[in-house]
């Protein structure tokens, strides 16, 4: 049996992972892409605690696809706006939209 | 229904006058003049209709209190009626308003509203030509009610609320022709002066509220008797209240060293400056002294000050107006000097011959002021050095101002002679000789210089091609000039030692001075004589032309003693000095700290702001990816927090329901 802690180290390097692209590239869509790994890494510790602490509740399953689900909507709402923001600016870069400062 | 007690109309009336001459002047014939009128003429034939009722003793009875009759024993002298205006905290008695005649009040109610309503008849005539009419109608008739309603207050509070109206009014008038900056000066300096006195006489207001716990008149009064009986009473302190009331009346009537603004208040229409030397502002000192006698009575310094105020001022006063060429500033300064007289008489005991001088002094001096308003508007100057000459062209004038200096230096039988007779007399019986000898040399200078202002104004030859198109005021301004006239003559007669009802009147039945007798005869003899020397000197000088005054006082100590007086022994100097060194000098000190270490707290908080708000700013770049560095930073410092420097989560969570419910936090160990 694989112990509960691999499911949590695996989730946290995933969730880094994600970190990781949020923080560092450049390319709006891919740091969309990292956030979803981000969502993911926690989908992975719902299940992961709701297989470890109740096996017959399948609740943390549950609560796991009700979010992808939700993801799926939001990263159709992120592309939408980023397909606008790519119209006007005509590049992918997140350091140049910074419209919203002092 | 008895008269007396509708006398709190007497200072409504024109006061109720006053909104309305001034919002619908214009509506109302001779731009207000008539609505005034016919409400300061009301206000003297109530005051008249009052005070035939208290001299006949005809008052009511009221409950308790002062005018008991007390079974027919004694007789009722004096009519209050008041009303709580607001209760105070403590055993103190509440503040009141009310009302309180006595013989005191009753002189003051004739003097002020009958020369009022003769000062107001006048100026029909003399501002006939002036600009803002009802303006000057308005606030004319606002300084006889406050100066009426001093006059029948009945405690101190109230006293100096009128007192300060009265001063606001004498702003306003004084700096009537607000355009003429000596006008708006002479305000100015008329109010501030004044307002030196006034905040002494506040703080007398305070520590007599202190002491008696009231501020009523009678209560007053009743108290220092009782005191009296038990010997509990502070001497000292009691001169020290005495002296601080003092002090306000030095400011309102114009007593060394506050006397500087009276002679620019000349700066005012002559109807106002007659109103203010002769009814209202200036016999609000003495009045006031007059009216708080029972705090001078048992204070034998406070009493001596006054006398030598009185004395000093009355004297210097007659001195600057020897060398003086404007015909109302001479004035000024004799009414300065008439004051000084009063108040010397007050110092000296001699309670009646005060207010005896004080009624004859208000009916000659109003006479002399419009008299000399008489000429000013038909000459268009206050030059006497033009004039000369002017008694052929305005008779009427010149006889009715002759009146006026006879009645001022004391020729038997005019006013002033007994009443300046009876204030050496007792300042003779004080038996202080220095005193004695300024009452009499001040006498002696009056007459000089009154004369010397009618023989340069009316005789000889004229001066300047103004006094040819001079000619008679018309008979709205002569009129009131004759009754003037006429009271200046007669209302000697009813105090004279021979027969004083005067006296008797204002000291409640009991004959106050001495009777007639060998050393009143010999003092009689001596005013006569030094009056006549004066007026003699100045016949010699200024009509005979037997010696030139000018050669007098163009070399040596004559030169001297002129420059001095001139620069009114330079006083003003002093003033100015003390004020742009001193007051000015703290001034800048006061200014610098508020701009230093004030605003210098205040600006440097806002500076720092502003400089740290231009710092921060940068922090928020715009872009997306330095927000998320944040907040990871966030978190982590969150996690660091909750784990080693916060109290465990039991404790900073448990009293929260909502958050507590579950303890998701158990076996985590933080």
């Amino acid at each position: 049996m694989i112990p509960l802690s691999a499911y949590l180290v695996f989730s946290a390097i995933l969730f880094c992972i994600g970190l990781y692209g949020v923080l560092t590239r450049k390319n709006a869509i891919v740091v969309l892409m990292s956030i979803d790994i981000m969502l993911n890494a926690a989908n992975v510790n719902f299940v992961a605690f709701s297989a470890y602490s109740s096996p017959f509740d399948l609740s943390g399953q549950v609560f796991a696809a009700l979010s992808i689900a939700i993801a799926a909507a939001e990263v159709a709402v992120g592309l939408a706006i980023l397909l606008v923001v790519y119209r006007v600016k005509g590049r992918m870069n997140v350091r140049i939209f910074r419209e919203l400062r002092w | 229904m008895m008269w007396v007690e509708l006398a709190w109309l007497i200072p409504v009336i024109p006061l109720v006058a006053f909104p309305f001459i001034l919002f619908f002047g214009k509506s109302i014939p001779k731009g207000g003049g008539l609505l005034a009128i016919v409400a300061v003429g009301a206000a003297f034939f109530l005051s008249l209709f009052v005070v035939v009722d208290v001299s006949q003793g005809n008052l009511p009875v009221h409950g308790g209190g002062e005018g008991e009759p007390a079974g027919g024993g004694e007789a009722v002298h004096a009519y209050e009626s008041s009303m709580v205006w607001t209760p105070v905290p403590g055993p103190e008695s509440p503040l009141e308003v009310g009302v309180h005649i006595d013989n005191l009040t009753c002189l003051m109610l004739i003097v002020v509203s009958l020369i009022g309503w003769l000062v107001v008849i006048y100026s029909v005539g003399y501002m006939a030509h002036e600009e803002g009419k009802p303006r000057y109608y308005a606030e004319i008739s606002l300084f006889i009610g406050v100066m009426l309603g001093l006059v029948v207050a009945n405690n101190f509070l109230m006293v100096f609320i009128f007192w300060e109206l009265v001063g606001l009014c004498s702003y306003l008038l004084i700096g009537f022709w607000y355009k003429k900056p000596e006008a708006a000066a002479a305000a100015k300096k008329a109010f501030l002066v004044t307002r030196v006195g006034d905040i002494l006489f506040l703080v007398g207001i305070i520590a007599i509220w202190n002491y008696f716990g009231t501020l009523n008149f009678g209560a007053i009064q009743e108290q220092l008797k009782t005191m009296l009986g038990e010997g509990a009473l502070d001497v000292q302190m009691l001169t020290t209240m005495a002296l601080l009331v003092f002090g306000g009346a030095v400011g309102k009537s114009a007593q060394f060293p506050l006397h500087v603004w009276l002679p620019d208040a000349m700066e005012g229409p002559t109807t106002v400056s007659a109103l203010i030397h002769a009814a209202t502002m200036v016999n609000a000192g003495v009045y006031l002294v007059a009216r708080s006698y029972f705090l001078f009575e048992h204070a034998p310094d406070a009493l001596l000050v006054v006398a030598w105020i009185g004395g000093i001022t009355a004297f210097m006063a007659a001195s600057m107006a020897l060398v003086s060429n404007d015909i109302k500033r001479v004035l000024a300064y004799s009414t300065v000097s008439q004051l000084g007289y009063m108040m010397l008489a007050l110092g000296a005991a001699g309670y009646s011959a005060s207010m005896f001088h004080l009624q004859n002094h208000a009916f000659f001096k109003a006479l002399l002021f419009l008299g000399a308003g008489s000429v000013i508007h038909s000459m268009g100057t206050n030059d006497m050095r033009e004039m000369g000459g002017l008694g052929k062209k305005m008779r009427l004038t010149s006889l009715t101002m002759l009146v006026g200096v006879l009645a001022i230096t004391g020729v038997v039988p005019l006013s002033g002679f007994w009443s300046k007779d009876e204030i050496i007399v007792s300042v003779f019986h004080s038996g202080n000789w220095p005193l004695f000898l300024l009452a009499v040399v001040t006498a002696l200078l009056t007459a000089f210089y009154m004369f010397r202002l009618w023989f340069m104004t009316f005789s000889g030859k004229p001066r300047s091609k103004e006094v040819d198109h001079a000619h008679e005021s018309p008979c709205i301004m002569t009129v009131p000039l004759l009754v003037l006239a006429a009271f200046s003559i007669s209302t000697g007669f009813i105090g004279t030692p021979f027969w004083p009802r005067f006296q008797e009147f204002i000291n409640w039945g009991h004959h106050g001075g001495e009777s007639f007798g060998a050393t009143s005869g010999m003092l009689m003899a001596v005013s006569l004589v030094v009056a006549l020397t004066g007026a003699l000197v100045a016949y010699l000088l200024y009509y005979r032309r037997a010696a030139s005054p000018d050669r007098a006082v163009s070399s040596g100590a004559g030169r001297a003693v002129h420059t001095l007086l001139t620069q009114k022994y330079y006083m003003d100097h002093i003033y100015y000095w003390f004020a742009e060194r001193v007051v000015y000098g703290f001034t800048r000190v006061c200014d610098a700290f508020d701009i230093r270490v004030i605003d210098g707290a205040v600006n440097s908080m806002s500076d720092g702001a502003v400089r740290a708000g231009g710092r921060w700013r940068r922090s928020v770049s715009g872009n997306v990816q330095h927000y998320a560095v944040g907040i990871v930073i966030g978190l982590c410092l969150l996690i660091l927090l909750l784990k080693f420097a916060l109290p465990p989560l039991d404790e900073l969570l448990g009293g929260w329901p909502g958050l507590s419910r579950w303890r998701w936090w158990e076996g985590w160990g933080w």
